[in-house]
């Protein structure tokens, strides 16, 4: 028989005993929309989860920072401890399993000018690998710094929107955009002493010349505030500048070039960043994560998707064994039809097909207004459901109630409910559609049914 | 006419057939060595009395049970050593049945229910479709096509039956006391229909009756009792029956 007078058949089968092919399929709407609402409260939470973190920086990076903090067991500060950041400890690094990218900085004070405007920014000199492993935003001018191509200054989006003017009376802020106006770097002068018989060091932005870049606007905090330039110019720039100034003063700046600010790891997977968190700690330095703050909470959630998932396969169990019970059910009614397609011909074959079809069928119909009314129970716990997860979700304080989707259904989840309706069907239908094939044709013709 | 009835090959041959039932520690032989042999194109009919073993050999014959031992060749084939999937499909292509219950399917319509055969050997859907409507108008029912068996009379729904058997062309069609839920005027048009049918397309047709007067339609009867062929004649007048 050819697929499309199996699925006829089929149909014709089903409409037979239309209440009870109805009821049926409302056990596999029940099911279907019970699994699919509780995994979307469960992508919903872990996404809400996810979104807060990553306003505030990438998640896989772990930081090791020239002065960490130390906090004592019930996690109160206790003091902080200077840790030197040199290459031996990047070689170190490179050693354990996960680590993807390293990342030496080097932060200093920049300064920025354009005409009477200027700003203060975090300069942060850092290993030109990093850019493409550390999650840097598009740049919407300019490239990021290469080994042929590295003396450029990536600045930041936030940066350009805070130049500002004070003279006392007057308080103006100003966005500039430097490939319309002419801006320069310079270190500020409160640092370090200057020379006053040498110039003063400074950098001038020139489109032409190539020497800079500009982010677009980033929802990480860091990468909207901070400026970036290549390692390799930062030594070579640092090294100029500290001509410019005092004897004594140079000599206390060249220290800045002997250990790096902070080192950031980046790890390969989510997963991993706590694991490889806990070998740097083995290694006797201090660190930080994002991730080990997201970690608990991001066990949390697995749980209450696990929990849920139980939940909704628990309902999906019971449609199945509906399905089986009204194959059972048919089955037993057409003994008499399936002895007499047996004598006509109908191979053994095509009548396991034709009983798998009316389950899958089922399961699929099932599936199919399951996830319609899905979306619906979702819109609804989206709208309504707020103090109930407020109250649930009381253990975090980054979890933000207000603006939160409790219930998310990503497009996949739809198709793999579908699927999954026509696959409870199918196996539920197994076995009686097996039990039809052994019925013998000589009985089931003698049956007066 | 002897000579003729040499050259004729043989559609159907049958030997030391045996079935034997196990009823607790008794044996019961229903189908007691059994050899015969039926011709291509010969109307053969087996006639016994209620519980001789006639319908457990046209069963046997038809592969809906298995033989205990013994051969059933049918075309050249021999179909006691088919498995279950080749046998489905030596049915779709050889074999037709009428049954005496008609056992017609009751959710079809008369064309759906004779379209079945065909559906079940992946005919295209017009194709179908149009052989089955002009087999349902041979047999006489062109204004029931789309009545279901429940509509129609005994006689309405054994045409339905024969139309059924005879839509896939097999060269073998097995009837089984066709006409016993008919009264007498139906049966002497179903069996005219069945010999008329089974003459214009050559093929050949073994039919279980307990009805000795349905023998005249037959080229050759074979008397059974107690599972054992007890008499075998050729009736030489059985076309003039027609």
């Amino acid at each position: 028989m050819n697929l499309w007078d199996l699925l006829k058949m089929g149909l014709r089968n089903l409409s037979r005993r239309k209440a009870r092919t109805a009821l049926t399929v409302v056990g596999v709407v029940i099911g279907t929309v019970s699994i699919v609402s509780m995994v979307s409260i469960g992508i919903g939470i872990n996404e809400t989860f996810e979104k807060t973190y990553m306003e505030n920086g990438a998640m896989t990076i772990i930081q090791i920072q020239q002065y960490s903090s130390s906090f004592d067991e019930s996690g109160n500060w206790t003091g902080d401890k200077k840790q030197t950041l040199d290459d031996s400890l990047v070689e170190q690094l490179r050693g354990i399993k996960h680590v993807k990218a390293i990342a030496p900085i080097i932060d200093q004070n920049g300064q920025f000018k354009s005409g009477k405007y200027s700003t203060y920014v975090q300069l942060r000199a850092i290993g030109r690998d990093a850019f493409g492993e550390f999650g840097f935003p598009e740049l919407t001018y300019g490239t990021y710094p290469t080994a042929t191509d590295n003396k450029k200054i990536v600045i930041a989006n936030g940066t350009l929107q805070s130049f500002y003017y004070y003279s006392g009376r007057k308080y103006e802020e100003k966005t500039i955009d430097p490939t319309q106006e002419k801006i320069t770097f310079t270190f500020p002068e409160w640092n370090y002493q200057k020379n006053p018989r040498k110039k003063d060091y400074k950098i001038e932005m020139n489109p032409g010349l190539g020497n800079f870049a500009v982010m677009e606007e980033s929802d990480n905090w860091e990468y909207n505030s901070t400026c970036y330039v290549d390692m390799d110019f930062f030594k070579e720039m640092w090294k100029q500048y500290a001509s410019t100034l005092t004897v004594a003063d140079r000599k206390r700046a060249m220290q800045v070039l002997e250990s790096y600010s902070a080192i950031y790891v980046n790890v390969d997977n989510i997963d991993n960043v706590v694991e490889v968190q806990e070998a740097i700690k083995a290694l006797g330095y201090g660190t930080y994560s994002d991730m080990q703050y997201l970690e608990p909470l991001q066990q949390t959630s697995n749980m209450i998707q696990v929990v849920l998932g139980a939940i909704g396969a628990l309902a999906m169990l019971v449609s199945a064994i509906n399905i089986a019970n009204t194959m059972v059910m048919s089955i037993y009614e057409r003994t008499r039809e399936i002895g007499i397609m047996k004598v006509l011909g109908c191979k053994v074959y095509d009548i396991r097909r034709l009983f798998l079809y009316e389950a899958a069928l089922i399961g699929l119909m099932g599936g199919i207004i399951g996830i319609m009314l899905s979306y619906l129970v979702s819109f609804f716990i989206n709208k309504y459901g707020q103090p109930i997860f407020a109250a649930i979700m009381q253990t975090s304080a980054v979890y933000d109630v207000e603006g939160a989707k409790f219930s998310v259904i990503p497009f996949w989840l739809p198709f793999a409910a579908a699927v999954f309706g026509m696959f409870v069907g199918v196996v539920s239908g197994y076995i009686p559609a097996r039990r039809a094939t052994k019925i013998s044709a000589i009985e089931a013709m003698k049956s007066n049914q | 006419m002897s000579e003729e009835v040499k050259a004729r090959k043989k559609m159907i041959e049958v030997r030391n057939l045996k079935k034997i039932y196990r009823m607790g520690d008794e044996k019961i032989k229903a189908v007691d060595d059994v050899s015969f042999d039926v011709l291509d194109g010969d109307f053969c009919c087996l006639i016994g009395t209620s519980g001789s073993g006639k319908s457990t050999i046209l069963n046997l014959l038809a592969g809906i049970e298995k033989a205990t031992s013994g051969d059933i060749i049918l075309r050249g084939k021999n179909i006691t050593r088919m498995s279950e999937a080749r046998l489905a499909g030596f049915r779709q292509s050889s074999l037709g049945f009428v049954f005496q219950s008609y056992n017609l399917i009751g959710t079809m319509t008369a064309l759906e229910n004779v379209e079945l055969p065909l559906i079940f050997k992946r005919e295209k859907r017009k194709v179908r479709r149009k052989k089955s409507e002009e087999m349902l108008k041979k047999v006489g029912l062109e204004k029931r096509m789309d009545h279901k068996p429940s509509e129609m009379s005994g006689g309405q729904q054994q045409r339905v039956g024969i139309a059924r058997a005879f839509v896939a062309k097999p060269k073998i069609i097995f009837a089984d006391e066709p006409t016993g839920n008919l009264d007498t005027k139906t049966t002497v048009e179903v069996m005219t229909l069945i010999k008329q049918m089974a003459r214009e397309n050559h093929q050949t047709i073994v039919m279980v009756t307990h009805d000795p007067t349905l023998t005249e339609y037959a080229d050759k009867v074979i008397r059974i009792s107690d599972g054992k062929i007890v008499e075998t004649k050729i009736n030489q007048a059985a076309d003039a029956a027609v």
